[in-house]
């Protein structure tokens, strides 16, 4: 049994090959023979739309009513053969015709060409599902809003700025002088002053006259009232 | 390493959605028209009253179910194209189809409602002749093929051969026709040419010949058409040399020779020189044929008679009638005449077949198409209307294949163009500007400044400035119109006169020209025929040529194309000229062309009214000009010297550059010969003249510039062996300088065979061919570098060029075949490319030009890394968002076309074959025009938000101020 099987496989072997397809026009005519599956799908809704082409164009077969085909007059060679269909998606399938017209199916692998992984002869092709042609569009959603790092970025510390005084008591006293401290431990010398307020202050009595800036105008404001 | 797999995956993925199409993209700027070919049968289905199938076979070898009411198709299959898949002959009955393809190779049923094949056999090999339904009982049941020596009977529900019998003498009788009158008998007919008719009978059970006899006709040469079976089993032929018509009856053994009627005696005369063509109606297959019939004397002559008692009675004599055919409906049967009423319309009416009278109030009007052909078949439904009258729909085919069907009294149905089946070649033209615009594009004229003052001319600019703005308001109140009523109402139609080119340019003419001689103008956005021209007196395979010689862009001068036609078989060429957008022909005076057209040249040079200058070469190397005024010749002559074009002689395998010499003669200047004993030349394809490209160079990963080799003048010749087998077979490219004649590069791919597809842009070249080795198809693209410095980076000339080009090469693998090829064009070439692929399966895939890159690394680096380039694989992926037809799949798909639209981004796309198919591409997304999904709500609220935000928030601090202040 092994033995038989091992001298099938020879004969299929790569090695030998396959005849050109044009000079091999009196010679014997096969024919492939197969079913297409789709899951869950009536035939009469697919088929009418459906082609068998074998490399390419060079063999056209349709599909019967119930699912199967036949491709006849293909000579002795080796062919992928694929169901086309504008709906459902198949994948194709080599299949090896010897001239005695022995055939085998096998997986298409055009990088390693004589790799064989078997696959069952009368074909026997089953959709992998629809065809996705289409993109997705980017819709907008509240989460992807919020998830969005820039956003997060601001959120996090508006919220850390309004709610932290309110988890922190801060009327109470003890608190208030625990929080002076850590401030004075951060500031290292109290008494030299601060550059940014020093700045502030230049420029807002600058321009408090000619236009005032956005902070300016805030801190003048009660003054001209 | 990792962020470098995140930055592939992020370039990969944004490769994914470049050029891709959405759902709700659909149809808003594609469209797709599917067609069938000229049609060779059609079969109504009168199985039911109210079925509307429509059931036709075409010279397309495409078998097809019509909806009869709409013109839509049901279903569609494609066969192979060429004699394998030809379509001999159509036969229905019931809710079933039988079908005989490739010569009588094989015979199909196909269940019609569906549109699935019930059963298919393949029959023995041997040449077609004839197909027929039998009936046994009054049922239907077995279908007959003869072959050219042999007759087989099968079953008609599944397909099961019951017997097949070689019949007899066959290599001396030419068996031809047969007939079954439902008698459980099968006569086949064959003539010995000027000698004898042969009748073989068969019994329908097993095949035995019952009865086999040959009878004197030493007139007859063939049995088609003019001979054909009548009444119950009588044999009539008809003869225009003897003009008699002759009887037989089959099923009597006594007489042994045919009777003659000498047409004389029925004051009848066939018109010389026409072989008169008898039609008789057989009903029902199970039952004898009706005894009336129909001679057709001469091309506008039919006569109806009847074969009564031995003697043949005139039932109507139709004089003057172009077309007649036979309906049956239930028990009636009626013959429609078609016969001419005007010049421009032709009458239809229907007659009883048993007594020649004219069914009342049964006319159909049929206006024939100045523009088109005169019909030639007639196929005709009855059927039975409510009070037992006969109603009736016709469907009149045409020379130039269009397809009308029309019901009573008059009405045009629908009707389909067939021609655009098969397309030959195209182009796409601007449409002009509207009135308005191009009247403000005239006051700029030179012309228009020196014959008005100053003041007219201010007048005339603030007078065209309120018509604009007229316009503008009108645009806006439909604008506005039309958005209230509901969005399926709002049909924009086309017309000629509403045409005008949109803000974007992106609606065009598609000029499409058909192998049958037909001329279309389409409108792109729509997919409406603005316009069709029927030339008449085609060649059936001429070769054509559009070329643009003026486009809409010379106001008030219209625009202007010429199509060359040459007749393959003489060579001899005409041009016609037409206006691209009303496809009117034009007046101007054409150039008589005496010898075969070699070769075409389009120059940039321009007469006086703007039309480029086109040069034609004929086969002793004469140019012609057209236009041919003084200013042109006068301007030939100042530019002979750097006008340049070469010839391509597959046969000798011989490229030849010529140059123009001042008096229009031409000398040789170089020759390239490539043996025909090893290879043949296929294709030369130069680059398209109205490319353009935006980079001289390409910036590496290390800032360098490596430039591009972009040679205007460069040619890619393809060659492929004549030795074909696949040990040695090989495909050649050469790359040759049209002007030098300098093979600029040459490769070889071994072991690879043809068919090649190839497209020749910018700085490469991309060709696909069929690795007979590993059985795959293999892209393989060359692209040609100057290298880090240019050597002339003001202008490029050929004959400066010391340096040769540095050329990269990468090979991939393709995991389908390929049907055509074509590179998207944009205006000014910014705009990355993609390669636009038509499959067998009718996709049409938008690859990145990107994946077909030499300079794709192997191993990744720094450098690759910052140019962006995808590391090397070897197979090419294809992905089903890439199919920019999405399920609108486009079959047999010959040609596409690209063509730029006024926004850089986009891309206009035709693909055509038995279908077309019209789309946009964005090879680099829409960078310049906001995307369809703009939210255009969001922003809006947003701004709206935030503008009441800083309302409410000023008006908050001002109160919280004045609290402040009164403290």
């Amino acid at each position: 049994m092994h033995a038989a099987l091992f001298a099938l496989s020879w004969c299929f072997s790569d090695a030998e090959p396959g005849p050109v397809a044009g000079s091999q026009s009196n010679g014997d005519r096969f024919k492939i023979e197969g079913r297409a599956i789709v899951p869950g799908v009536k035939t009469q809704d697919w088929i009418s739309t459906a082609r068998i082409l074998v490399e390419g164009e060079e063999y056209v077969g349709f599909l019967k009513t119930d699912g199967s085909f036949a491709v006849n007059d293909v000579p002795s060679g080796s062919y992928v053969v694929e169901i086309v269909s504008p709906s459902f998606r198949f994948d194709p399938v080599r299949v090896d015709i010897t001239s005695k017209g022995k055939m085998r199916a096998r997986l298409v692998n055009y990088i390693k060409t004589s790799e064989v992984i078997r696959q069952p002869y009368p074909l026997q092709i089953r959709s992998s599902g629809p065809h996705t042609y289409f993109m997705k569009r980017e819709t907008w959603g509240w989460t992807d809003f919020l998830m969005n790092p820039m956003v997060m970025m601001m959120v996090l510390p508006l919220l850390i700025i309004v709610l932290l005084p309110k988890v922190v008591n801060t009327n109470d006293p003890e608190m208030r002088k625990e929080m002076e401290q850590s401030m004075n431990m951060l500031n290292p010398n109290p008494e030299l002053p601060d550059v940014s307020e020093f700045m502030t202050k230049l420029f807002s009595k600058g321009s408090s006259k000619s236009s005032g800036g956005n902070k300016g105008s805030r801190s003048v404001a009660p003054k001209r009232r | 390493m990792a962020w470098l797999v995140v930055r592939l995956a992020i370039s990969v993925s944004l490769l994914n959605t470049a050029s891709a199409v959405f759902e709700d993209q659909v149809g808003k700027f594609d469209w797709r028209q599917q067609f069938i070919g000229k049609v060779r049968f059609a079969l109504f289905d009168t199985h039911s009253q109210a079925s509307k199938k429509l059931l036709v076979a075409t010279d397309k070898n495409v078998f097809a179910s019509l909806n009869s009411r709409t013109g839509d198709l049901f279903w569609r299959h494609v066969d192979k194209t060429g004699p394998e898949g030809h379509i001999d002959a159509l036969l229905m009955y019931g809710q079933d189809a039988v079908v005989v393809a490739g010569n009588g190779r094989l015979l199909r049923s196909w269940e019609t409602t569906v549109g699935g094949l019930k059963w298919e056999t393949v029959l023995d090999t041997g040449s077609f002749q004839a197909a027929a339904l039998v009936g046994v009982e009054d049922l239907v049941k077995y279908v007959v093929v003869l072959k050219k020596s042999a007759i087989s009977l099968h079953d008609l529900s599944s397909g099961s051969q019951i017997w097949e019998e070689n019949l007899p003498d066959s290599d001396t009788v030419q068996y031809q026709t047969i007939y079954s009158g439902g008698n459980g008998l099968v006569f086949v007919f064959g003539v010995v040419p000027n000698s004898h008719i042969v009748i073989v009978e068969y019994k329908i059970e097993d095949g035995e010949i019952m009865n086999k006899k040959s009878v004197e006709a030493a007139w007859m040469s063939s049995l088609e058409s003019s001979c054909t079976v009548i009444s119950s089993g009588i044999l009539l032929c008809v003869d225009q040399i003897t003009q008699s018509l002759y009887t037989l009856l089959l099923q009597s053994a006594e007489q042994t020779e045919m009777r003659q009627i000498h047409l004389q005696t029925l004051d009848l005369e066939v018109a010389s020189g026409f072989q008169p063509i008898l039609t008789s109606t057989q009903p029902n297959p199970a039952q004898p044929p009706l005894s009336e019939f129909v001679l057709q004397l001469s091309p506008d002559h039919h006569i109806l008679l009847q074969l009564k008692d031995d003697f043949i009675a005139t039932l109507r004599d139709f004089y003057p009638s172009y077309l007649a055919a036979f309906a049956t409906s239930g028990e009636r049967t009626v013959a429609a005449v078609m016969s001419p009423k005007n010049d421009t319309a032709c009458s239809i009416n229907l007659f009883s077949a048993d007594t020649g009278r004219r069914h009342l109030d049964t006319t159909v009007i049929y206006h024939m198409d100045p523009n088109g052909g005169k019909p030639n078949r007639l196929y005709v439904h009855a059927f039975l209307k409510k009070d037992d009258s006969v109603g009736y729909r016709v469907m009149v085919q045409t020379e130039d294949l269009t397809l009308t069907f029309l019901q009573q009294p008059g009405k045009v149905v629908w009707m389909r163009e067939e021609a655009l089946a098969d397309v030959v070649t195209m182009e796409m033209v601007d449409l002009p500007f509207t009135g308005t615009q191009a009247e403000l594009e005239g006051e700029f004229g030179k012309k228009a400044a020196i014959q008005d003052g100053l003041l007219p001319m201010v007048l005339k600019r603030l007078s065209s400035q309120f018509i604009l703005l007229q316009a503008w308001l009108a645009h806006l109140w439909k604008l506005f119109y039309d958005a209230r009523k509901p969005r399926s109402s709002v049909k924009n139609e086309v017309t000629i006169d509403t045409l005008s080119r949109d803000e974007f340019n992106l609606q065009k003419m598609m000029l499409m020209v058909t192998a049958s001689g037909k001329l279309f103008g389409i409108d792109s956005k729509s997919g409406t025929i603005l316009w069709k021209q029927y030339l008449e007196n085609i060649q059936p395979n001429s070769v054509f040529k559009l070329i643009v010689q003026r486009t809409t862009a010379h106001f008030p001068h219209p625009p202007q194309c010429t199509l060359l036609i040459k007749s393959q078989d003489t060579g001899l060429g005409n041009l016609y000229v037409f206006n691209p957008i009303f496809g009117k022909k034009s007046q101007i005076s054409v150039p008589a062309l005496p010898r075969p057209v070699l070769q075409t040249l389009l120059l940039p040079v321009i007469d006086q009214d703007y039309a480029k200058v086109l040069l034609l070469i004929d086969d002793q190397y004469k140019v012609t000009a057209f236009p041919s005024t003084k200013n042109v010749l006068q301007q030939l002559q100042d530019t002979a010297s750097s006008i340049f074009f070469y010839l391509v002689d597959s046969s000798q395998g011989k490229l030849s550059g010529f140059r123009l010499r001042k008096d229009l003669s031409t000398e040789v200047i170089w020759e390239v010969v490539i043996p025909t004993e090893v290879q043949k030349i296929v294709a030369v394809k130069g680059k398209r003249a109205n490319e353009h490209v935006h980079s001289q160079g390409r910036v590496m990963g290390d800032r360098s510039v490596l430039y591009k080799y972009l040679n205007p003048n460069l040619l890619a010749v393809i060659t492929e062996s004549t030795d074909t087998h696949q040990e040695r077979s090989f495909v050649g490219i050469f790359l040759i300088d049209g002007v030098t004649g300098r093979i600029v590069h040459e490769a070889v791919q071994r072991k690879a065979r043809g068919p090649v597809h190839f497209v020749h842009s910018e700085n490469w070249v991309v060709y696909v061919y069929w690795n007979s080795k590993f059985r795959r198809n293999e892209f393989s693209v060359l692209e040609l570098f100057e290298g880090a410095e240019l050597y002339n980076s003001t202008v490029f000339s050929s004959l400066d060029r010391p340096h040769p080009p540095q050329v990269l090469q990468q090979s991939y693998i393709f995991p389908a075949s390929i049907s055509t090829l074509e590179a998207t064009l944009t205006e000014k070439g910014i705009t990355s490319r993609h390669l636009i692929v038509g499959l067998p399966s009718g996709n049409i895939l938008s690859l990145p030009k990107m994946f077909l890159d030499p300079r794709r690394p192997e191993v990744v680096s720094e450098h690759s890394r910052e140019e962006n380039l995808i590391p090397y694989a070897p197979e090419m992926p294809i992905r089903e968002e890439w199919f920019i037809n999405y399920n609108q799949t486009v079959s047999r798909v010959r040609g596409i076309h690209t063509a730029p639209s006024g926004l850089e981004s986009t891309c206009l796309v035709v693909a055509y074959g038995l279908d077309i198919y019209q789309t946009r591409v964005f090879p680099s997304k829409q960078f310049d025009v906001l995307k369809d999904d703009y939210d255009y709500v969001l922003i809006s609220s947003v701004l709206f938000g935030l503008f009441f935000a800083t309302m409410i928030s000023k008006r908050l601090a001002e109160v919280k101020l004045l609290n402040r202040a009164w403290r």
